[in-house]
């Protein structure tokens, strides 16, 4: 039995059919067989992931914890289509996933906007790409800016806004595109504490609003615990599904609420031993120089 | 306002040094004439139109070689970018070549296309041609690879992610490849118009030579400054501070 099939519920949360953890689930929107990837590198080989198995549902809010240097970008990244695994499948309604698409469209850490676009420019850049009619995507992209709340700021340059804004602005230009599946690499990691409590309630609104399939990659436990359906723990690496815990609690969850807070306890005390097996690691290579 | 004021003041005093060195005689007054004197022989130039002819004469050639340039000069670094092959081969060439000033294309222009017009457009051409493909590879590599990641998981791909992204990443780097492509050309021509060719304003300066006419001299040296100089500020440094401002990369 592989670590993945290892779970354990959140008290007071529920348990999963049976039939989401199977291989075969009508629901199951994106499913990973057995996935590995390394990396070389000038210091030889890196394993980043080690035969994760994961199925992620229709509608669902999925978060992926770990320690930093971990695997959970690479799993994101694999997902996208922006890496291939070396063993393994990824399947995405059925399909094996061969590259990127505007289906899986990515959230990154920084906001990657054009700075050579307006924020509307930014926001209409996906259905440019598609080809679709000038109004009509004009439409759809104003209406994407006032899901983030920035139909102000719709003829401001990139460099003009904030941290938290432009952050909006690439939600907004994913949404607009209207993915199956939104995949969202610590997107609020560099901003400031309020700006993020504040972007924690709107992306949780949105998803209430949208049900789009969310994957979600964060290293903080507490925005995990606050945002997922299911929070699935990685190792430390060759990153391994350690434990994955289902999460019940009632939409909005704001960060400091008593079960958001019990939740993260627990997943951080399991983190804290990978944490721990990742510093000892980084300490034995110290010695070997 | 203060800048300018300043500015006023150090030209009145260089030219006031200058008439100053005139009135004390130290040379012959055909070999330093006097600011009055150049400034008179500037408006016969023009009186004359010798200097109108050769003014259009010389834009002409600089807009047909340094346009072709442009195209050329683009599309080279494009295609470098793209194939590592051209990169690792002609890559090299280029850097090589571009340590060789352009006047000495002359010889070879001449014995190729004669005593004409296209002798001195290809030098034209070969000295602003390369800096321009350099600065243009120089600008598609440095494209973010986080903004290609990002337009691919929008679905672009080819050509696309091309024209939508990479172009327009590459274009603050290309427009200072045009800027230095654009000083490069000027000089090329002014030197290969003084080597032999009719017309222009460098023969009007070897002409200004020949006939012992230092004030004509000064004068043709004054308007291919103003030339070169507007085409800067008025084209190059307007263009370059747009788009710096747009990407964010200046603040106002």
């Amino acid at each position: 039995m592989s670590p993945a099939k290892d779970r354990r519920g959140f008290p007071g949360g529920r348990e999963y059919p049976s039939s989401t953890l199977g291989v075969t689930s009508r629901s199951a929107k994106l499913r990973l067989q057995r996935v590995s990837k390394t990396f070389s590198t000038n210091h030889g080989p890196i394993e980043a992931l080690r035969e994760i198995d994961l199925e992620i549902r229709e509608e669902e809010f999925l978060c992926i914890v770990g320690p930093s240097g971990g695997g959970k970008s690479t799993l994101l990244n694999l997902i996208a289509g922006l890496e291939q695994p070396d063993t393994g499948e990824v399947w995405c309604n059925g399909s094996p996933i061969t590259g990127p698409g505007p289906d899986r469209v990515v959230i990154f850490q920084e906001p990657a906007l054009f700075p050579w676009l307006t924020v509307l420019g930014n926001v209409e850049f996906g259905l440019r790409i598609r080809g679709e009619a000038k109004a009509g995507r004009r439409e759809r992209a104003l209406d994407a800016l006032r899901l983030v709340h920035l139909y102000r700021f719709r003829d401001a340059f990139v460099h003009q806004l904030s941290g938290g804004m432009k952050q909006r602005v690439a939600l907004a230009r994913a949404l607009v595109m209207d993915p199956a599946i939104l995949l969202m690499d610590e997107p609020f990691g560099a901003l400031d504490a309020q700006t993020r409590d504040l972007l924690h309630a709107e992306l949780q609104a949105i998803w209430t609003k949208t049900k789009k399939t969310i994957v979600f990659v964060t290293h903080n436990v507490r925005e995990a615990a606050c945002l997922g359906d299911r929070v699935i723990l990685l190792t430390a690496r060759p990153g391994r599904i350690k434990r994955e815990f289902c999460v019940d609690l009632p939409r909005p969850r704001q960060i400091e609420d008593p079960g958001t807070i019990t939740l993260a306890r627990m997943i951080l005390a399991e983190l804290k031993d990978e944490v721990r097996k990742v510093f000892r690691e980084e300490l034995g290579n110290g010695d070997d120089h | 306002m203060a800048t300018t004021i300043r500015r006023t003041l150090f030209y009145l005093v260089i030219l006031a040094a200058w008439e100053v060195l005139f009135r004390l005689r130290l040379w012959p007054e055909f070999l330093f004439p006097s600011p009055f004197q150049v400034f008179r022989a500037l408006l016969e130039g023009f009186a004359e139109q010798r200097y109108l002819v050769g003014i259009a004469t010389s834009l002409r050639r600089i807009l047909v070689g340094y346009g072709v340039a442009v195209l050329l000069g683009t599309l080279l670094g494009l295609l470098q970018a793209r194939w590592r092959f051209l990169d690792e081969t002609l890559g090299s060439l280029i850097l090589g070549l571009q340590t060789l000033p352009s006047i000495c294309w002359l010889p070879l222009a001449l014995l190729w296309f004669g005593l004409n017009e296209r002798a001195i457009i290809f030098v034209v051409i070969m000295g602003s041609l390369l800096s321009i493909a350099i600065a243009t590879e120089h600008g598609v590599k440095h494209t973010p690879p986080l903004l290609i990641r990002a337009a691919q998981t929008m679905g672009a791909r080819g050509l696309k992610l091309y024209v939508a992204v990479i172009l327009p990443a590459a274009l603050p780097s290309v427009i200072e490849g045009m800027k230095q492509g654009w000083s490069f050309a000027w000089r090329s021509l002014m030197a290969g118009e003084l080597l032999f060719v009719s017309l222009g304003l460098g023969q009007l300066l070897s002409m200004g030579r020949e006939l012992n006419d230092m004030s004509q001299v000064v004068a043709v040296m004054l308007v291919i400054i103003g030339i070169g100089l507007g085409m800067d500020r008025l084209v190059f440094a307007r263009l370059a501070t747009s788009v710096r401002h747009r990407w964010g990369l200046q603040t106002p």
